[in-house]
């Protein structure tokens, strides 16, 4: 894995045109360039033992889902949110082949030579133009015909295209105050209104649910609904009133993600895992890439431990103490303390840094996508400090084509 | 009629410091999108409120609609560089919205012609353009598309960058402090940046923004 630098020369033209041409609405962050000025390559051996890794631990994610669908008690440890837990029942009539199941898993390199997985993005992973048309740009602006990439968006299209009728409706449901989420949802948009389908952006409050069955009723735009593509997180819909939102979870319509999502999106989630394998599930694959995790109960006293709140994202909240101000810090073992059911400890993983050919180090979060279980694609981010989050830049990710494909 | 490459690229132009924070948003519709406004009237305004350019000082114009587009463009002819940060997304094909930015998108593009002839300092101080309608929330239906938007304070540049280019005082040009830009200046005045207050008609006045409850 290697940093390619996008040549200082094609740099501000390949900004603007992942601007205007690639969806990147967010190209800064309080004081922060997020378009890094580099391309992160892996060649195909990574590539290959990563995609080993993903649907591994993919597989077992979607079994253990599936499995505490039907055995509700065993999510208990995961702490829900109370609004959300009493409609996992609701759940039971889902099956997995009529939804779009999409998640992302953030792999880090360590000093030690090996991957870690720090979590996996289980209910509205993002990034999708990101993943999908900026290593084209990159690729153009570097110059080099060897690297190829995996074109994320053309993967999750097709899998919500095989589920629907042609032509079919699909409604982006967003916060459709945040031209950030619309950034997301209008690359796949547009994407899919080019093969005919009509594509409604619009709220998680516009949709109605009737004999389980999804319509929208955002004005002009009143109709049934073929797939639901929901980016808006399940733990943003409790809060909304009235509730109408409980049809999200026993909808036959067509839906990416499902509810189900919610066991693995709580970064409680390893918790439960040795109940699990006492039922006689798997998680082995897991267990050898996610540090190890515990209750925040559990860590007290103990070395070498991070704090993680169980709804975090972005990777806000973590208590990666060098990554953070010290009030940032002073705040989240505060909250921590207040709350401990609503974070976790996690080992704490040392990431070893890239050193760009101009001598700079950056820290890798490298996303690696499964649409219905299969790897589908990269999302990349790197930063000065461990701690990947909002201030972090994206990089395209791309992949060297090995030299026996060329002869 | 120029493309929304051009028209960013004027109003972002590359190696000017401040060009990071002009969000594209509102750019992004100038090419598919753009309503023609016939009933736009672009004319720049005269600013009674402020002498001349001061190096030391950084404008916020939160005014509805276009205003902003337009009184900026008074202020640059002062010295000053505007950097819009509209950031509001347009509603829904066939949908009734909250927020309307299509005369945003259609302004910035006729502005761009006049600040295209305009001449800066490489390091003007900078006027950040925000439109006050933005927080227009209040639905009268659920099936309306709330387009409605805050400005965060990742929008702007931090306290510690402002004064190391020598800026050391912000003035908020509006008719009242909207919430989410007194979360965002009362961290400034935290830092030590000097908040001034102007309705329009009067020298902005030194003022102490509250720390007030506000969840975006």
């Amino acid at each position: 894995m290697k940093l390619v630098k996008i040549p200082d020369d094609k740099y501000q033209e390949y900004r603007l045109n992942l601007m205007f041409d690639c969806y990147k609405w967010d190209p800064q962050f309080l004081d922060n360039n997020t378009v890094a000025k580099y391309a992160l390559v892996l060649t195909e051996k990574e590539h290959e033992e990563l995609v080993k890794i993903t649907e591994s631990i993919d597989k077992e994610t979607i079994e253990a889902e599936n499995y505490l669908n039907n055995n509700l008690k065993l999510a208990k440890p995961l702490a829900l949110p109370t609004k959300i837990y009493g409609e996992l029942k609701r759940m039971n009539n889902y099956e997995s082949d009529k939804h779009v199941r999409l998640m992302r898993y953030d792999f880090h390199p360590t000093m030690d030579e090996k991957w870690c997985v720090s979590e996996v993005n289980s209910d509205v992973p993002g990034g999708f133009a990101e993943s999908s048309l900026m290593p084209n740009e990159a690729i153009k602006a570097i110059g080099i015909e060897d690297y190829t990439f995996i074109n994320f968006g053309d993967i999750l299209a097709k899998a919500i295209k095989e589920k629907i009728k042609e032509n079919g409706t699909i409604f982006f449901v967003h916060c459709t105050c945040y031209s950030d989420d619309r950034q997301v949802m209008q690359y796949l948009g547009d994407k899919l209104k080019k093969d005919g389908y009509k594509i409604i952006y619009g709220a998680a409050d516009h949709i109605r649910f009737e004999n389980k069955k999804a319509y929208s009723i955002l004005s002009g735009n009143e109709c049934e609904i073929d797939a639901i593509f929901r980016f808006t997180p399940l733990e943003w819909l409790k809060d909304m009133k009235p509730k109408f939102w409980d049809g999200y979870f026993d909808t036959t319509t067509v839906s990416c993600n499902h509810p189900i999502a919610i066991f693995a999106q709580t970064k409680r989630f390893p918790l439960i895992w040795s109940s699990l394998e006492k039922e006689g599930l798997s998680l082995e694959n897991w267990k050898k890439y996610l540090p190890e995790t515990i209750e925040v109960s559990k860590a007290k006293g103990k070395e070498g431990y991070i704090y993680k709140p169980a709804c975090g994202r972005v990777g806000e909240k973590i208590s990666i103490k060098e990554a953070c101000s010290k009030e940032e810090y002073k705040e989240i073992l505060k909250d921590v303390k207040k709350h401990p059911k609503e974070y976790l400890a996690q080992k704490k993983f040392i990431s070893k840094p890239l050193i760009s050919d101009d001598g700079k180090e950056y820290h890798v979060c490298l996303g690696s996508y499964t649409v219905n279980g299969k790897q589908s694609g990269y999302y990349a981010r790197i930063s000065h400090l461990p701690r990947i989050d909002s201030n972090a830049a994206d990089i395209p990710v791309l992949i060297e084509r090995s030299k026996k494909d060329e002869n | 009629m120029k493309t929304n490459k051009e028209v960013y690229k004027i109003w972002a132009p590359e190696n000017i410091i401040w060009s990071g924070w002009v969000r594209p948003v509102p750019f992004i519709g100038i090419n598919e999108n753009l309503r023609v406004q016939e009933y736009e009237e672009f004319s720049i305004p005269e600013v009674l409120y402020i002498k001349e350019y001061q190096n030391d000082t950084a404008i916020i114009l939160d005014l509805p609609g276009s205003s902003a587009i337009k009184e900026g463009l008074a202020l640059a002819k002062l010295g000053y560089r505007p950097i819009p940060i509209y950031n509001g997304t347009d509603e829904q094909e066939g949908s009734s919205c909250l927020v309307d930015n299509h005369g945003i998108e259609y302004s910035l593009m006729l502005a761009a012609d006049v600040l295209d002839q305009m001449d800066f300092k490489s390091d003007a101080a900078p006027v950040f353009l925000t439109d006050s309608n933005r927080m227009n929330s209040q639905k009268m239906s659920v099936k309306i598309f709330d387009n409605s938007w805050d400005v965060y304070s990742q929008d702007l540049p931090t306290p510690e960058y402002l004064k190391s280019h020598g800026i050391d005082k912000v003035i908020i040009r509006s008719d009242m402090i909207r919430k989410d830009i007194n979360k965002i200046f009362y961290k400034f005045q935290k830092e030590g940046i000097k908040i001034y207050f102007t309705e329009g008609y009067e020298e902005p006045k030194i003022i102490k923004l509250k720390n007030i409850r506000y969840k975006n």
